[in-house]
């Protein structure tokens, strides 16, 4: 380093690529990041950061990127705990470490920094693989549910409730719309990944459970008294679901669900089942109609 | 706020909220379930200001009950990146909702160009660093329109470009900028540490009427440095400087930090009570070469951080 000391805009970029570098300090230091903002020789790094009576300014500097990358490593497991368990904390990590270098948090808050890794995880998976499917759907359900349970809510609210469908008329029911709850969401898997989360809850300390088969699997979240609330859908529920929250009126949402596979007495019969366990679930905020 | 030291009221005129602890997820439903005889809270604002769901419920709830007060570790003061004013009305926002006696942050940067480290980043000491954190006090607190004070974090690293010692710059942007300061005694002995200076010195020279709060909390000793973890007791040579800010101050707002291996809250709650036994009694000069703390291992995280799992059936 020669001449006029470096602004502190500089200082700062040159101290962020310095103790957010992958390799650490050492290689941070030498980086073209770094040094591109204050040119120096790691013999001369007194120049910029002193040392103290115990540690050379390396080792200061040092501590800063440890606790930068062990920090972001275990909130962003934190935010993927059965995705952890599945894959080892090791491998979880070495992902995590990618992640992080790819999708660097932006936010003033930690619950986004896990927002891009279900689709890191897509992004860089092996070609030709299948079980990376598995990792992706894990980590989406994960990611969702901590959306569910601090986004917005209906906690407090008035909710549909089967009575108040049973005194319409067909054609007016038909052609009203339902109103999904603010916190409903609809997702579709690959692999039974929320029966896996199950599993994992429900297995003892240290009990593995096993990578399911691929098979797909139909899930809405949506939270009540500010717990989040899982349900298996069938394909019929989740495409009936799927045009609620499209907005179409119910008849339309009815068609969705309509298959060649069932007559239409059977899912008369099923429909009047899916809403009145949908209602008593709190699925649906109002019914909009006219 | 502003007057000669001698004629500002002690606090900056502000409430002695007395003994508070750190308000953390896994203690909710304790609080909720006993309405514990903790004189006050504190949140960290971030784990709050976009909350739809039950740790703002909770934290609604509890404002009912205690006096609370926000306090923030994303405002980045001493960054050369724009101010995040968005970031600022959201805690504007939550400040009104909850009565926030005051908001806090740290005096320090957490990233540049956009990025985040969430790490407290150290600020060369300098007229310029200086300059620009005090006109970015003033536009902060124009933005609240609630009393915003700082705090000294703890620091592993010294600049060499730095012109004055922390203690200086701290006191001078206080003046300046007229806010309140929040004094982590922890901060300042682990930081001592770390720099080879006294904190004694440090404490003694801060303009003590601007003090509106202390911070206490544990940290780890690794031989060769200290490190804030905020995951064990308040070591007996920081309960000595706590002693000493007391005496200088004349007592203010008290507040204990636990972010990890957190303890059941009576043990939390039973920590800060301990503050009592530095209230009002004799006070001595502090001998801040006592032994420290237990000797730690493993790969530390410095705090405050705080992640809250969600709830789901």
């Amino acid at each position: 380093m020669s001449g006029k000391a470096p602004g502190l805009d500089v200082v700062q970029q040159w101290f962020q690529a310095v103790v957010t570098h992958p390799g650490g300090v050492a290689e941070g230091l030498a980086g073209e990041g770094a040094q591109r903002l204050i040119r120096l020789d790691r013999a001369d790094l007194e120049q910029v950061v002193r040392r103290s009576g115990n540690l050379t300014a390396e080792e200061r500097l040092s501590i800063y990127a440890n606790a930068y990358w062990a920090r972001l490593l275990e909130c962003l497991g934190d935010g993927f705990p059965v995705l952890r368990s599945a894959l080892g904390e090791d491998v979880f990590d070495s992902f995590a470490f990618e992640y992080l270098q790819r999708y660097p948090s932006r936010s003033y808050t930690l619950d986004r920094m896990g927002e891009h890794f279900p689709q890191f995880l897509e992004e860089t998976r092996p070609p030709g693989a299948d079980w990376p499917d598995f990792l992706v759907d894990l980590a989406r359900l994960e990611w969702n549910l901590a959306k569910v349970f601090d986004g917005p809510g209906v906690e407090g609210r008035t909710l549909l409730t089967y009575g108040d469908l049973q005194g319409l008329a067909p054609e007016r029911f038909a052609s009203a719309r339902l109103v999904p709850v603010v916190c409903l969401r609809l997702l579709a898997f690959r692999y039974p990944v929320n029966a896996y989360y199950t599993a994992v809850r429900h297995a003892e300390e240290g009990e593995a459970v096993p990578i399911p088969d691929p098979a797909e699997e139909l899930v809405a979240l949506l939270r009540r008294d500010f717990v989040v609330r899982r349900y298996t859908l069938s394909r019929p529920q989740h495409a009936l679901l799927e045009a609620v929250l499209a907005g179409a009126p119910v008849s339309r949402a009815i068609e969705a669900a309509a298959t060649s596979q069932v007559d239409d007495d059977t899912l008369a019969a099923e429909l009047q089942a899916w809403f009145r366990f949908w209602t008593a679930e709190g699925f649906f905020q109002a019914l909009a109609t006219g | 706020m502003s007057g000669t030291p001698a004629d500002r009221p002690r606090r900056l005129g502000h409430a002695d909220l007395g003994l508070g602890v750190g308000l953390r997820s896994v203690h909710f439903d304790h609080i909720l379930r006993t309405s514990p005889d903790v004189d006050w809270f504190e949140i960290i604002s971030e784990n709050y200001v976009d909350s739809g769901g039950r740790p703002r419920y909770v934290l609604q709830q509890i404002a009912e009950r205690y006096a609370v007060v926000m306090h923030g570790v994303s405002l980045s003061i001493g960054a050369t990146d724009p101010l995040d004013i968005e970031y600022l009305k959201k805690l504007k926002v939550l400040a009104r909702e909850v009565n926030a006696r005051w908001i806090s942050d740290h005096v320090c940067w957490t990233g540049v160009l956009g990025r985040n480290s969430h790490d407290l980043l150290p600020v060369p000491f300098t007229e310029e660093t200086l300059r620009h954190v005090v006109e970015r006090i003033r536009i902060v607190q124009d933005v609240l329109e609630r009393p915003f004070v700082l705090e000294n974090p703890s620091s592993y690293v010294t600049f060499a470009g730095s012109t004055m010692e922390e203690h200086e710059f701290i006191s001078r942007m206080a003046e300046e900028a007229d806010c309140g300061l929040l004094l982590d005694v922890n901060n300042v002995y682990v930081s001592s540490f770390n720099h080879d200076l006294d904190p004694v010195e440090f404490i003694r020279s801060l303009p003590h009427e601007r003090i509106v709060q202390f911070h206490l909390a544990g940290h780890s000793d690794y031989g060769t440095h200290l490190i804030d973890t905020h995951d064990s007791e308040v070591i007996d040579p920081v309960w000595e400087l706590y002693r000493l800010a007391h005496e200088l101050t004349g007592g203010v707002s008290t507040l204990l930090e636990w972010d990890a291996k957190i303890p059941p809250f009576p043990v939390l709650h039973e920590e800060v009570l301990k503050a009592k036994r530095f209230l009002g009694e004799q006070l001595a000069e502090p001998a801040w070469d006592q032994a420290p703390s237990v000797a730690a291992a493993g790969s530390p995280v410095p705090h405050p951080l705080h992640h809250i799992r969600p709830d789901v059936e």
